[in-house]
């Protein structure tokens, strides 16, 4: 009989093997994120673009500790170059301990909306903050004590009201110039959307799975609608028609006027990102990795394109082309009159934020938080800036 | 494909979708569903736990002849080591029968691991990344995004209670499997199962989610049942009569076999009939000519020639 001259240490591998799972737990070898990025479109006014960059998490070995403390810019819109940045507080602590995210950071995934003089934005710290567009300098926050829950989709302005949809469920409408509390209207989940107001009514989508219409003014319901999955996108509104798609892998077209259901059209994944509307065509990305050209009308298919790569970023139209993005930074044109397809532009940076259009110069802004310009007609890039 | 592709196919893919579904099934609660995922993989992985706890009690049991054999040739390692194996052999104890189920284990509990951390998908990047994972299953779809709260838990968020009672839970699993141990590195080695590893565990639950914790909670109750089942409290009460079964006994007498030939001094070499013994008893089997006995005593086994002086010889 061979024995082996080396026993095996059972207890000490045993030991080591829990060891290792320790360590794949506490370096977060999982890869998973625990702390949100965020990362703003850019929204353009008079030669200066505002946008709130992404939170890089910090890498490294052991406890990695992403910023909590967002910020918004401006930046010139010709050269690239930051007018001002200024430091949004009020990060949250959640209580955590050791490698935990000790405060929920100020993440900004809605882009920011202008009135007047005023720049808004709303944080994943549940508060939104309005600021001199010129200076930088704090106007108002709401809430002015404490922080509501997350607020993953962005403000909309109608009149002198501001709208905004939060993870507790609840819309808001405060006062554009005061940052008083006007109304909220509760739904029965989160809701991750950017409200859109259109003629008087506010149009909000709902993890709820239903799609509500509410007045603007006093936040009384008008109709809702009853999905079978969560809406995490924002709806579109055009010729009096609703165009949204949800979770459960359908697109709906539903009439504003009632909420009835005009059409559905179901894709292979879920929609996160807004349509655009064409005359009578919707272009519309999906995780899929495919941009649906649809009949507004009837909704049946009139093209698909195959872009290799999900879609969550909002496309824009530039006369009659659509220019879409991919997750792995490939801008695509899709010819509106003829549904060709070509590249506009290779990034070769992870996109998630909308697309900006002024001025024929398209802004892009990128997980790796860069911001780039691109001429609109040619592709061809004019600047590109750091905005960290 | 790389290997992430794969293990996102064989391992992620599977989990997270049954997760969503088991979800959709258990009242669109994801608590019940964690707890319900975590029974069937315990379930599912009965047989190897079973025969992990067993001969992890096996070798635990075989301590006191191994602090002997460390007494006896703590100088020479490669004796020592050979004496051990040969311990391990004799007894029908196989220190791979500890490592290979906790092995096979590992990625199972992994797999497990991110899924749950996936399928909360509390911030957007996570929610949009699970898209990759889906099935086309209608259900998945519409269960989708999961609710994660469960009785006063928030799942996506740590609890100190949770976290307590994760590390009581693992602490009580620990104790029960622990013998007494006059070896000061078993000891140490011992202590630092005790009461580092529950420690560290509660104090990651506080850093994690806990609807993780509400799994380790599930799995660590799980397999003290499994424990008890076995042997009873073990280690947790002083001393408790242990309710070993058939298969325990086996290998305690076996063990006491190989202990009392050792005290005789006598370097037992298995004749390969014995070794024909080992195998019929750990595949449960009956010897055919033995009616199902235990096989001779170790003292009438063939000694093995030494040359030089024996090593009874050497202890005396």
């Amino acid at each position: 009989m061979r024995i082996r001259n080396k026993a095996l240490p059972v207890g000490k591998i045993s030991l080591l093997i829990v060891l290792l799972l320790v360590g794949l737990l506490v370096t977060g070898c999982t890869g998973i994120r625990g702390s949100p990025e965020g990362g703003s479109g850019a929204t353009i006014a008079d030669g200066t673009i505002f946008l709130s960059p992404s939170l890089k998490q910090a890498g490294g070995f052991g406890c990695s500790s992403p910023a909590v403390q967002g910020k918004l810019v401006a930046v010139n819109a010709e050269t690239g170059v930051q007018r001002w940045e200024v430091p949004l507080t009020g990060a949250v602590s959640s209580g955590g301990f050791g490698c935990s995210q000790s405060s929920i950071p100020v993440a900004v995934y809605g882009s920011p909306a202008l009135f007047e003089d005023l720049v808004y934005v709303a944080g994943y710290n549940g508060k939104v903050y309005a600021l001199n567009a010129e200076s930088g300098a704090l106007r108002w926050v709401y809430p002015r004590e404490g922080n509501i829950d997350s607020i993953v989709g962005g403000v909309a302005i109608a009149l002198d009201k501001l709208y905004f949809g939060c993870a507790d469920g609840n819309v808001y409408a405060l006062d554009a110039a005061t940052g008083d509390l006007l109304w909220e209207f509760a739904t029965e989940d989160k809701i991750w959307s950017t409200p859109v107001a259109d003629g008087g009514t506010l149009y909000v989508s709902s993890f709820d799975k239903k799609l509500y219409a509410l007045s603007a003014t006093d936040g009384t319901e008008k109709w809702e609608f009853q999905a079978e999955g969560a809406f995490a996108s924002t709806p579109l509104v055009d010729n009096g028609t609703i165009y949204i798609g949800t979770l459960d892998r359908y697109f709906y077209a539903i009439s504003a006027v009632d909420g009835t259901l005009k059409w559905e059209f179901q894709a292979e994944k879920w929609f996160w990102t807004r349509a655009v509307a064409f005359e009578n065509t919707i272009y519309v990305g999906c995780y899929d990795n495919k941009v649906y050209a649809l009949d507004a009308l009837s909704g049946n298919k009139i093209t698909e394109f195959d872009l290799e790569s999900p879609v969550r970023s909002w496309g824009v139209l530039v006369e009659n082309r659509v220019l879409i993005a991919t997750e792995e930074g490939k801008i695509y044109t899709i010819d509106a009159v003829n549904n060709q397809l070509g590249l506009f532009a290779d990034i070769a940076e992870t996109i998630y934020a909308p697309l900006s259009l002024s001025e024929g110069v398209l802004y892009v802004y990128t997980q790796e938080q860069n911001l780039h310009a691109l001429n609109a007609d040619t592709g061809v890039r004019l600047w590109v800036q750091p905005v960290k | 494909m790389g290997i992430g592709d794969i293990w996102n196919l064989i391992a992620m893919q599977p989990v997270i979708n049954v997760l969503i579904v088991l979800t959709h099934f258990l009242f669109n609660n994801f608590g019940l569903a964690i707890i319900a995922l975590t029974l069937i993989v315990n379930g599912a992985m009965f047989p190897l736990t079973l025969k992990q706890i067993r001969a992890s009690k096996a070798m635990q049991e075989m301590q006191p002849k191994i602090a002997e054999l460390k007494k006896k040739y703590g100088k020479d390692k490669e004796k020592m080591a050979r004496e051990q194996m040969k311990l391990y052999k004799e007894s029908g104890v196989s220190p791979a029968g500890c490592l290979l189920p906790l092995l096979i284990q590992m990625p199972i509990w992994i797999a497990l691991f991110q899924s749950i951390m996936r399928v909360l998908a509390v911030i957007p990047e996570n929610l949009a990344g699970l898209s990759q994972y889906l099935y086309s299953w209608p259900v998945v779809y519409s269960t989708l995004p999961l609710n994660n709260h469960f009785l006063w838990l928030n799942l996506a968020s740590g609890d100190m209670f949770l976290a307590l009672l994760v590390g009581g839970t693992m602490w009580v699993q620990q104790k029960m499997v622990m013998t007494p141990t006059v070896d000061p590195s078993q000891k140490t080695q011992s202590s630092l199962m005790l009461w580092i590893m529950p420690i560290m565990f509660a104090w990651l639950t506080l850093s994690f989610p806990s609807g993780l914790a509400l799994f380790w909670v599930t799995s660590n109750i799980f397999r003290i049942g499994l424990q008890y089942w076995i042997g009873g409290w073990g280690g947790l009460v002083k001393s408790s009569p242990k309710r070993d079964t058939g298969r325990d006994k086996k290998y305690k007498k076996r063990i006491a076999e190989v202990e009392e030939a050792s005290t005789g001094g006598a370097d037992v070499v298995p004749s390969s009939a014995q070794e024909e013994d080992v195998s019929y008893e750990e595949s449960g089997d009956k010897r055919p000519d033995s009616g199902g006995g235990y096989r001779k005593s170790p003292r009438d086994s063939k000694r093995k020639p030494r040359k030089g002086k024996s090593h009874r010889s050497k202890r005396g």
